[in-house]
């Protein structure tokens, strides 16, 4: 019965969340909060995806931000391909090819030409790096902090190579001056209502997806490796593909808001795919909850928003960082589990979770001995 | 087949940089058969429970299970054969309740595909829930298990070995941290278990041993110091001088 509740009460604060999300153009007509909005979806997202593997699963990824940046890129190949005859005549090459004395379209960008095919590379190719990552790192059974070295040291490698082959990416900077994506005649402009609902929607369809996922017996057996992988192993389950699906899962939803970003910023950059987005993530996740996908939606939409609104507040121009920070130890210190356990806190008025469930273990403990010495005696 | 070995360990040897911790274990457990595996502080008991279920890889020997040959089979893959483990240290998931945590260990389907449509409270946690009545946890179910006292966790975790329904099944010091009532309750359901299990027991509490064994095993050393019932176990002259002699096993 209880367990019912429960679970109906999460359902209903996630429609709220996510009626609150898609409502939001409704209230504000302002083209440019609106993109910034959009924005903070996005991360809403990508701190969902890393929720996945680290809150879910117990695999700290720190290089998030590669499965990001390269989802970003793949949709900004395709909108530079569509502005070719605009920017540099009929020569066929992106501007920044032509100033790097490229003369011919490499290999991997002509698909690109489809928006099909960017869209499903998109989240194809974080996929296939993740797979890559996953089939070395867990079948040889590398777990916990290991796990957060290898990916960041794979993703400082990402954002070199990004950066050195500037002949085919565009190099420090990026793959600017992009084209609008229209497809069904729906103009996807950065600062359109279009694209806003187009980040929600997606964000909506990942928070039930993602419970639905959660609450099957593959996500209650992800989260029993979160607590103790050795157990699972010796069930007879075959904990590294439980591993490799969950990191895959993360990566391509990774991607896919990498997508969405390019579309919104209007580019895409190395910095996408850059350490300190990477860590931002992590502490988007820590700051709402890693173990709930609305907390970790909400996690990063509270600490963009927040963030964004300090920084271009003049008061805090100069100490917004250190008030950020200031919060981030607050919540560390005081909510290890993120906003989302303000719920428990308010819930009931409850002391602690601790005495509500010790006590009646304590309890019917001591029965249970009382009851086995009588039985001894007589 | 009645007479053919359940599980056949051959030579077994495992070295430890240089450290010989299992030298030459030769180990016949029958079907059904509830085998206790006794002996002093480094005599290998749990080095060889960790070879049978492939944690540790051994350096030399045979190991087959139901006349199939599972020397080189990788742990999981020995789990599917059907070893059960219970670890030491109760192993469980701390952060499921007590239900979810016996979910996981019915482990019929094992693929993450198989497993993704399906949503936990299936039809089959009826059986669940009777097991988790029959080790005293029936209040706790929806618990969540890190609350549990140590006596809870490992009368948990042999619920979670019932649930996985092993052929074969290892328990490392299944009653370690068990009130005396807790542990004759333990007794009495590895004493159910035997005939449809096959149970290997490493105990040092020789109460519980004389409880439940059918045959004792001891080691020292890591080889086979003596195998019989408890009786005979108790008069061995050898068995004696392992345990430095004084009052025998009894007081082990």
């Amino acid at each position: 019965m209880n367990i019912d509740r429960n679970s109906l009460q999460r359902l209903a604060a996630y429609a709220i969340f996510c009626i609150a999300i898609l409502s939001v153009p409704l209230f504000v007509s302002d083209a440019y909060l609106l993109n910034k909005f959009a924005r903070y979806i996005i991360f809403g997202i990508l701190s969902l995806a890393l929720s996945l593997s680290w809150g879910y699963t117990g695999i700290l990824n720190l290089g998030q931000a590669a499965s990001f940046g390269l989802g970003s890129y793949c949709m900004a190949m395709a909108l530079k391909l569509r502005t070719i005859p605009i920017q540099t005549g009929a020569s066929g090459l992106p501007d920044f090819m032509v100033w790097n004395n490229v003369e011919k379209l490499p290999w991997f960008w002509e698909p690109f030409h489809s928006y099909t095919f960017a869209v499903f590379a998109g989240v194809a190719v974080p996929v296939a790096l993740a797979y890559l990552i996953a089939w070395f790192v867990f079948r040889a059974r590398v777990n916990g902090v290991y796990v957060a070295i290898i990916t960041l040291a794979m993703l400082v490698v990402i954002n070199l190579i990004i950066i050195d082959q500037q002949r085919f990416t565009g190099g420090f900077n990026g793959i600017t001056d992009l084209t609008t994506l229209s497809v069904f005649g729906v103009d996807f402009d950065a600062y359109s209502p279009a694209l806003y609902y187009l980040a929600a929607v997606t964000l909506t369809a990942c928070l039930f997806l993602g419970l639905a996922l959660m609450n099957s017996k593959t996500g209650l057996i992800l989260q029993a490796i979160r607590d103790d992988e050795t157990r699972v192993w010796y069930f007879g389950y075959d904990v590294a593909a439980y591993q490799t699906f969950i990191f895959c899962v993360s990566g391509g939803v990774a991607g896919f808001a990498g997508m969405l970003y390019t579309l919104v910023m209007e580019f895409a950059s190395p910095t996408f795919l850059s350490v300190p987005i990477s860590l931002s993530i992590v502490i988007w996740c820590a700051v709402g909850g890693r173990a709930s996908l609305l907390g970790a939606a909400l996690g990063a939409i509270v600490v963009t928003g927040v963030q964004g609104t300090l920084s271009e507040t003049p008061a805090f121009l100069d100490t917004w960082s250190l008030i950020m920070g200031a919060l981030f130890i607050i919540i560390v210190l005081f909510l290890p589990n993120g906003l989302v356990s303000l719920v428990d806190v308010f819930k009931g008025k409850r002391q602690s979770v601790a005495t509500r469930l010790v006590k009646p273990v304590a309890e019917s403990e001591a029965q249970r001995v009382a009851a086995s010495q009588q039985n001894s005696v007589t | 087949m009645a007479d053919e070995a359940f599980l056949k360990l051959q030579d077994i040897a495992v070295e430890f940089g240089g450290f010989r911790a299992v030298n030459g274990l030769n180990l016949d457990v029958k079907r059904g058969e509830l085998r206790c595996l006794i002996g002093p502080n480094g005599a290998g008991k749990t080095t060889a429970l960790d070879v049978i279920c492939g944690k540790v890889k051994p350096k030399a020997g045979r190991m087959v299970l139901k006349g199939r040959d599972i020397t080189k089979l990788p742990d999981y893959k020995i789990a599917r054969a059907g070893v059960g483990r219970k670890f030491q240290v109760p192993s469980f998931f701390r952060e499921l309740t007590v239900r979810d945590n016996l979910e996981v260990a019915y482990c019929k389907r094992l693929g993450v595909f198989a497993n993704i449509a399906r949503f936990r409270r299936s039809a089959e946690s009826d059986g669940l829930e009777k097991l988790a009545e029959l080790v005293g946890l029936q209040d706790f179910l929806d618990h969540t298990a890190g609350y549990l006292s140590h006596g809870q966790t490992q009368a948990l975790e042999i619920a979670l070995l019932l649930a996985q329904d092993s052929d074969l099944i290892l328990m490392d010091e299944p009653t370690a941290g068990m009130t005396t009532a807790e542990t004759m309750h333990t007794a009495k359901i590895l004493n159910a278990l035997r005939g449809r299990h096959t149970l290997i027991v490493v105990e040092h509490d020789m109460a519980f041993v004389r409880e439940i064994s059918d045959v004792i095993t001891v080691m020292h050393q890591g080889k086979v110091l003596a195998e019989g019932h408890a009786t005979d176990i108790q008069s061995n002259q050898s068995v004696k001088d392992a345990y430095l002699g004084s009052g025998g096993i009894s007081h082990a």
